[in-house]
């Protein structure tokens, strides 16, 4: 594979040059809207010493781009596996379009699975290997021959029809095996981290192949990845996954500015953790007074722990060393450690007075005042976009 | 420090100038030398006994067609050919069947079991073959197991005669002698096939008839042609298995050969014989190569 990528560079990348070519869409007049809802209930997967699924139950609609998104191990690809009929689970139901497909064989199951490292049939081509769904289902050879051209019309590897997967780079394999899966029409695409194998060019390339295809052709899909950005920048909707269970299942801005947990919170996006001592309540906000170095606001519904403290978590995008806090803010004063220079942002490292290192991200754009390493600061937040963790939590 | 390194660098390259012929030779010198004395000189030998009247009670030395000229015009020849074939053959086929099931199970199926399996199967091979044979003789006898099991169950009235000294237990035995060199290279060539890639014939709705016919079979190819090369081959040249457990209608062109040699002594008719024998070996193993590198070059 590594070494068809280097021929594919030195050929200058093929497909990409034919981005923005008019392409048919993937007629499917019998596809009805809806089609491809899948329902996971109390799915489970006990390994002989290990849970690796823990009872998750999961709605994903018809026709949408879903995520599951975690750190290795945490159950993502297995629940994947579940679904497309590769793993038995060992308890729990899944639904496919209201119809109980749990012990259903893979070869009969109406979904298909885009494998992580492709899965092409080595010996044969491009065309053949899409085309293998359809001899199997012994359609007429007329049918098959449109049906696979316009799948690789999809993914726009037409010139590669009869190369071998041997011939073709990773981001070419990647896209026969995502026409191989498309061809066969099935009520979801499943893939599994398709995209890890490629470096980071072809892989934002693709990203947006892939947004365009589930676009075009109208199918459910669902993602397995561990890169929390991926999964942000394609998913409708996002599962985060962690040690077999669900933390929270939502949209890309949902879990960016509403984490539910504190998992969560770390593993979207970088998020940063104060530890705090409430001293008293103003209404229904916990406050926490540091007198002339400053104040935090908590909006219910907060509890401190049993020792008394609160974890907080704040995006370093909502502080800044630059604004004046105002009213509904939260402030705290603090020693620069370190300052980055990123371009379109400055990264402010800044010891508080809480005893926390933050991490403030300040826009180039209209702060004048540039604190430098050493120097003293105020760090703001608008109290609303903090979210309270439970202390002594991972996240 | 540097001009040492430069004089080093110098005398390397001129090294290297003044080896760049000799090196290989010498590498290449004692095996040449162990195939030129053992291999060459032998068969050179044998080319030269082939065209010659030379037998155990006279040598008249003298260019002569003769013995090729007995190879093709005595039908003894020709019929004894076609027995080979078809114990070989059938071996063979016996031999696939047994073996394509066993490597894709111990390639994908054995788990834990795969590694002690192996050693099983090859620790089968080092049981003495004369033993094998004898142990073949008391299964398959008038009066061995399995008679004496047919007899008990009343499935037969008298003892099946047919079961030793016959086409079928050379055929049985040289089947069963041979499996494991089936087995290995057909065992490789499945563990060289990626697991996932079932998973993927799965996929798109291929059942276990698909799977076999369109994924396993043609990428074990290049495995099936080194079964054949390493065992079908030398199945044509066995002359021990018949001579032990086959009786006249199992008469191989390894027992005339034998016989020829040995018994009557005629030489240059022997050499001759496997001369021929020897060419039509080549032509299957030239074969079976050419088919192996066509599959690899497409």
């Amino acid at each position: 594979m590594r070494f068809g990528e280097a021929q594919l560079r030195s050929r200058g990348r093929g497909p990409a040059r034919e981005r923005g070519r008019e392409v048919t869409r993937m007629g499917n007049p019998t596809r009805e809207p809806g089609r491809g809802e899948i329902v996971l209930e109390g799915l489970t997967k006990r390994f002989a010493d290990r849970l690796a699924v823990d009872a998750i139950d999961l709605h994903v609609a018809g026709g949408e781009f879903f995520s599951l998104l975690g750190p290795s191990g945490c159950g993502k690809t297995t629940t994947l596996r579940m679904i497309a009929g590769f793993e038995e689970p060992s308890a729990g139901r899944i639904l496919l379009d209201g119809r109980d497909v749990t012990y259903v064989s893979p070869v009969k199951r109406d979904v298909n699975l885009v494998f992580q490292s492709y899965a092409l049939f080595p010996h044969m081509t491009a065309y053949e290997n899409v085309a293998f769904g359809l001899r199997i289902r012994r359609l007429p050879r007329a049918e098959i021959d449109q049906r696979v051209r316009e799948a690789l019309e999809v993914v726009r590897m037409t010139e590669y029809a009869q190369q071998r997967p041997a011939q073709l780079s990773g981001g070419q394999q990647q896209r026969v095996a995502v026409a191989r899966a498309l061809v066969m029409r099935p009520a979801a695409i499943l893939l599994d981290e398709p995209l890890g194998a490629l470096d980071l060019k072809l892989r934002k390339e693709m990203q947006v192949e892939l947004r365009r295809i589930h676009r075009e052709t109208g199918m459910t899909f669902v993602y397995v990845t561990h890169d929390q950005e991926e999964a942000m920048t394609m998913s409708d909707r996002i599962a985060v996954m962690n040690r077999g269970r669900i933390e929270q299942v939502g949209s890309p801005r949902d879990l960016y500015e509403h984490p539910a947990t504190p998992f969560v919170a770390g593993f979207v996006g970088e998020t940063n953790r104060l530890r705090l001592r409430p001293t008293g309540t103003r209404g229904t906000t916990l406050v926490a007074d540091y007198g002339d170095d400053g104040v935090v606001l908590v909006a219910a519904p907060a509890v401190p722990g049993a020792n008394g403290s609160l974890g907080l978590l704040v995006r370093p995008e909502k502080m800044s060393v630059c604004r004046a806090p105002g009213e509904a803010d939260s402030w705290l004063r603090g020693t620069i450690r370190e300052v980055v220079y990123r371009g379109e942002l400055t990264r402010f490292i800044v010891d508080v007075v809480t005893g926390d290192t933050v991490v403030v991200d300040e826009l180039n754009d209209g702060c004048t005042l540039l604190p430098e390493r050493g120097g003293q600061v105020t760090v703001s937040w608008p109290a609303t976009s903090a979210v309270p963790a439970e202390p002594g939590t991972q996240g | 420090m540097s001009t040492t390194a430069e004089h080093g660098a110098v005398v390397a390259a001129a090294g290297t100038r003044h080896r760049s012929w000799l090196q290989p030779l010498v590498y290449i010198a004692s095996p040449l030398g162990f195939m030129v004395a053992f291999f060459a000189v032998p068969l050179g030998v044998l080319v030269v006994t082939a065209f010659q009247h030379a037998s155990l009670y006279s040598s008249e030395s003298g260019f002569t067609l003769d013995n090729f000229r007995t190879l093709v015009t005595d039908p003894i020849y020709r019929d004894v050919a076609l027995t080979t074939v078809f114990i070989a053959t059938m071996a063979m086929a016996i031999q696939l069947v047994i073996a394509l099931p066993l490597s894709y199970a111990l390639a994908f199926r054995a788990g834990r079991l795969e590694l002690p399996l192996l050693l099983a199967l090859v620790l089968i091979d080092e049981l003495n073959p004369i033993v094998r044979i004898y142990s073949y003789r008391m299964l398959l006898g008038r009066e061995g197991v399995v008679n004496d099991v047919l007899l008990a169950l009343g499935v037969v009235d008298r003892p099946l005669d047919w079961l030793l000294f016959s086409k079928f237990a050379v055929i049985v035995v040289l089947a069963t002698s041979w499996v494991n060199y089936t087995v290995l290279p057909l065992y490789a060539s499945m563990k060289a096939i990626e697991p996932v890639l079932l998973e993927a014939a799965q996929d798109v709705g291929a059942g276990w008839l698909w799977r076999w016919r369109s994924v396993i079979l043609p990428l074990v190819v290049p495995g099936l042609l080194v079964s054949l090369v390493l065992v079908y081959i030398p199945l044509f040249t066995d002359f021990a298995t018949p001579g032990l457990v086959g009786g006249p209608s199992s008469y191989m062109l390894g027992n005339t050969l034998a016989d020829t040699m040995l018994a009557v002594g005629d030489w240059g008719l022997g050499s001759a014989l496997a001369l021929a024998m020897l060419a039509a070996m080549g032509v299957l193993s030239a074969l079976s190569f050419y088919l192996t590198r066509l599959r690899q070059s497409q």
